[in-house]
């Protein structure tokens, strides 16, 4: 009887133990999208330059796919690396970036762009959110890589990272044949 | 000049608590008593040193010398002097460093205190709290830092985030610190008990005001940490079963379930090995919530910087010390086979035990609670979270039979319950319980828990004036106040024992008021605007501004007025600047019967404001009812140990050879 319990009580002090290591892999902070290895909801809106912009015009090309506002701080914190980004990759024919200015005012976003730099891609206008609802957008910024056949691959939560190009999307573009 | 000062002895200290480890286990397994003094000295310069250590931190805090990286990410120019000094704990980094000062003090006073009267189990203290404290060490010498200097200096700080930028701050962690690390001296009792053998009742004794103390700070500092959330973070209420929360209240359960069984064994004798499993696992789950916090496998609202490497090494650390400690118990336990057995199921003995599994039980469920939305996430990659629905059902149960049980431990006897002084006893509070049912109906309380708990309420309160009454009756020689007076000082221990039960009482009592009576009003007002919520007409007289310290913000002015009286509340959005989250001070009018809460959002456009106002019935009573509880422990803290050990004698196995 007694030995039941001993076996008890350290089999279930290892398996939280085993738990934990477990959980350690994990970054509590990401939080898995339900759209990812699914089609990318399509939009046809405004963009901030007042012409039509249209996800579903970029098939057959990688998009990455920005969700940000100039209400938002790591926004800012993100933008250096997208210009950064926007400039080394324009020259690709295969990959293009569209920015989505959601919850935002055009003022503000044209205020946000002149202050921190231009990247030169385009973005859709999304004051009402209905593009970010659409998406499952929960917080600014949130990234998403689609692949040219209008499928979602990768969830970015957060701002991108210096290398995150190379790191994650230049391997999944590679990986296509 | 001066942090590295600090760093250097933090670094000696590490290797004085190697010493002070390494030393003594050399010195008791080869019968020098020598040596084991040289790991006492060691282990009192370790303290000297991270003294220092914590002083050069403190003192850079001060003077801001942003060059120091911790200084540098927590405070800024601008910080009130009160959050420099306490920005320490504002931290990871500084969390550590005053949790391993912490442990150095206590050991410290530990070895001063018992060295003398305890000479066979402290150089085993000695060994266990020098190996932890070395562990603490690495852990911030290696992979947190505060001495880090950040070059070159920037001119300013980033300043402490906002949040913590209250006196909540300067009081919530360090109490629950003081709680989390005042068990590592029981436990370190415990383990020696265990390991030389004398696993009797000289620990227990040893401990017990250790045991008080760790458990009161505890208390005090989840309390501190309700309140703070409750004028805050501005949702209304208290307590969110956040893991982090959670992690708190676990070690406080499984420490209130040994606070009363060490009087079974004190008394009878009987469970000695749930004893020692009972202190172990209140410091292990202490440990664990250090994990869950420092290391980020969970995220909360405590959700603090996680970084792999720590959380690894945390996990290692804790690792070995849990599989040491239970490994220890169990190949220990067969010294502590027991002759004596429960007499009787009605005995104060097996309500102790009822109690215990209750209380176990509920840890138990806050722990499943806690844990398996990780379980979740690890093994199938999506997220679940567990809220108030599942505490709600699970835990408010066991809780009301803990409140039954609360009620009927005064009023039974040890050994063997008498039927007669049973059938004499339980009638009054029996009637109050169902005074209690009516007074609950009356009081339009529908939820069957509600109703129950308010039966069990004067249940508990009927038991323990009883118990109170028949203490002075039989000094009915004296005059009542005389008679009193007499009971109380004789028997501090039991009757501060009763006065935290009133206090958890009273607590309830909030519990039902803001659990089940609470009113929310969502809405827009501009200035000019009334509304009525309960028997309140607020009315916002004006938005304006203020500014303070390092902050300003948008103000709200309410007049509130009930009958003749009417007080002016502010609520407040304040800025902080430098990070721009913008932080909500609730505007809070306390009565005994209820709180006026309000909160101020966003505006929706010219002059118009969003608001939430809510009507939080009877939430001081938790605030009193948790002062009370630390009244009777403090007053239980009085009794010396003389008398504690005399009722301890009855157990002739109490020390063995």
């Amino acid at each position: 009887m007694k030995s039941i319990w001993q076996t008890v009580l350290l089999l279930g002090v290892l398996a939280i133990l085993a738990l934990f290591a477990l959980g350690l892999r994990n970054d509590p902070h990401e939080i898995p999208s339900p759209l990812v290895n699914r089609p990318a909801p399509d939009f046809a809106v405004q963009a901030l330059d007042g012409q039509p912009i249209r996800l579903a015009d970029q098939r057959g090309k990688w998009v990455l796919v920005n969700f940000w506002g100039s209400w938002c701080v790591s926004c800012v914190a993100e933008h250096p690396y997208l210009l950064d980004l926007a400039r080394a990759t324009r020259a690709r024919s295969d990959f293009v970036i569209i920015g989505v200015d959601f919850k935002d005012t055009e003022q503000g976003a044209a205020q946000f762009l002149a202050r921190h730099g231009n990247p030169g891609y385009r973005h859709a206008f999304d004051p009402a959110q209905k593009i970010a609802i659409d998406w499952g957008v929960y917080g600014a910024p949130e990234s998403y890589l689609v692949d040219p056949s209008g499928m979602i691959r990768v969830k970015q939560t957060g701002p991108l990272y210096p290398g995150w190009f190379e790191k994650v999307a230049l391997p999944l573009m590679e990986a296509k044949p | 000049m001066w942090i590295e000062l600090g760093h250097f002895a933090a670094i000696l200290a590490f290797l004085l608590c190697i010493t002070q480890s390494g030393v003594t286990l050399l010195g008791i397994y080869r019968s020098q008593p020598v040596w084991v003094r040289i790991g006492k000295q060691a282990s009192m310069v370790a303290f000297l040193l991270l003294t220092l250590a914590v002083g050069t931190v403190v003192a850079a805090f001060l003077t801001h010398d942003f060059s120091v990286r911790y200084v540098a990410e927590h405070a800024s120019l601008e910080l009130p002097v009160f959050y420099l000094a306490t920005a320490l704990w504002g931290g990871h980094e500084g969390s550590l460093l005053f949790w391993a000062w912490l442990l150095a003090l206590f050991n410290a006073i530990a070895i001063w205190r018992h060295w003398s009267s305890h000479t066979r189990s402290l150089p085993w203290i000695l060994v266990i709290l020098g190996a932890m404290l070395a562990g603490f060490l690495v852990l911030i010498l290696f992979l947190s830092s505060p001495f880090d200097r950040l070059i070159p200096p920037p001119g300013n700080g980033r300043d402490l985030n906002p949040m913590l930028q209250d006196p909540g701050m300067v009081f919530h962690p360090p109490f629950l610190y003081m709680g989390y690390v005042g068990f590592a001296i029981p436990y370190a009792f415990a383990m020696a008990a265990l390991i030389t053998g004398q696993a009797g009742d000289e620990w227990i004794l040893a401990t017990r005001r250790w045991t008080l103390f760790a458990w009161v700070t505890l208390t005090i500092g989840i309390v501190f940490g309700a309140y703070w959330a409750y004028y805050v973070l501005g949702w209304g209420g208290y307590w969110a079963w956040d893991p982090v929360e959670n992690a708190s209240f676990m070690p406080w359960l499984t420490a209130t379930a040994f606070l009363h069984s060490v009087m079974v064994q004190e008394r009878r004798g009987l469970f000695k090995t749930w004893n020692l499993f009972l202190i172990i696992t209140t410091f292990a789950l202490s440990l664990l919530g250090t994990f869950l916090v420092r290391s980020g496998v969970l995220s909360s609202v405590h959700a603090f910087a996680s970084d792999p490497s720590r959380g690894v090494y945390i996990l290692v650390f804790m690792s070995i010390l849990l599989l040491f400690s239970f490994g220890v118990l169990v190949l220990r336990a067969e010294l502590l086979r027991n002759p004596i057995q429960l007499e009787s199921l009605l005995s104060k003995e097996s309500a102790f035990l009822f109690n215990n599994l209750l209380l176990v039980t509920a840890a138990l469920t806050v722990l499943l609670g806690t844990l398996y939305p990780l379980a979740v996430e690890t093994l199938s990659a999506t997220k679940v979270s567990v809220g108030p629905p599942y505490y709600n059902k699970v835990f408010i149960p066991i809780m009301l039979g803990i409140l039954l049980l609360m009620g009927i431990g005064p009023l039974i006897s040890w050994r063997r319950a008498l039927p007669a002084r049973l059938k004499r006893d339980f009638p009054i509070p029996v009637g109050l319980a169902l005074v209690g049912v009516l007074l609950a109906v009356l009081l339009d309380i529908s939820h069957p828990y509600g109703v129950v708990t308010v039966a069990l309420m004067l249940f508990v309160v009927g038991s323990h004036s009883l118990d109170l009454w028949r203490g002075v009756q039989a000094r009915a020689s004296m005059a009542f106040w005389h008679a009193l007076r007499a009971l109380l000082a004789r028997n501090k221990r039991r009757y501060g024992g009763l006065m935290v039960h009133l206090g958890i009482v009273m607590m309830c009592g909030g519990f039902i008021g803001s659990g089940l009576f609470q009113q929310e009003l969502d809405l827009t007002l501009a200035p000019g605007d009334s509304v009525q919520l309960g028997r309140w007409t607020v009315t916002l007289e004006r938005m304006g501004e203020a500014a303070k310290y390092n902050w300003t913000a948008v103000e709200a002015t309410f007049r509130a007025q009930n009958g003749q009286s009417s007080v002016i509340m502010k609520a407040q959005k304040r800025n902080y600047g430098k990070r721009s989250q913008p932080i909500t001070e609730a505007a809070i009018h306390t009565t005994w019967r209820e709180d006026l809460y309000i909160v101020l959002g966003d505006p929706v456009k010219e002059n118009l404001w969003n608001f939430r106002i809510y009507r939080n019935p009877l939430v001081a009573w938790l605030w009193w009812g948790a002062a009370m509880m630390v009244c009777g422990v403090i007053f239980a803290m009085l009794q010396g140990r003389r008398s504690a050990s005399f009722t301890s004698s009855p157990s002739p196995d109490g020390v063995q050879p």
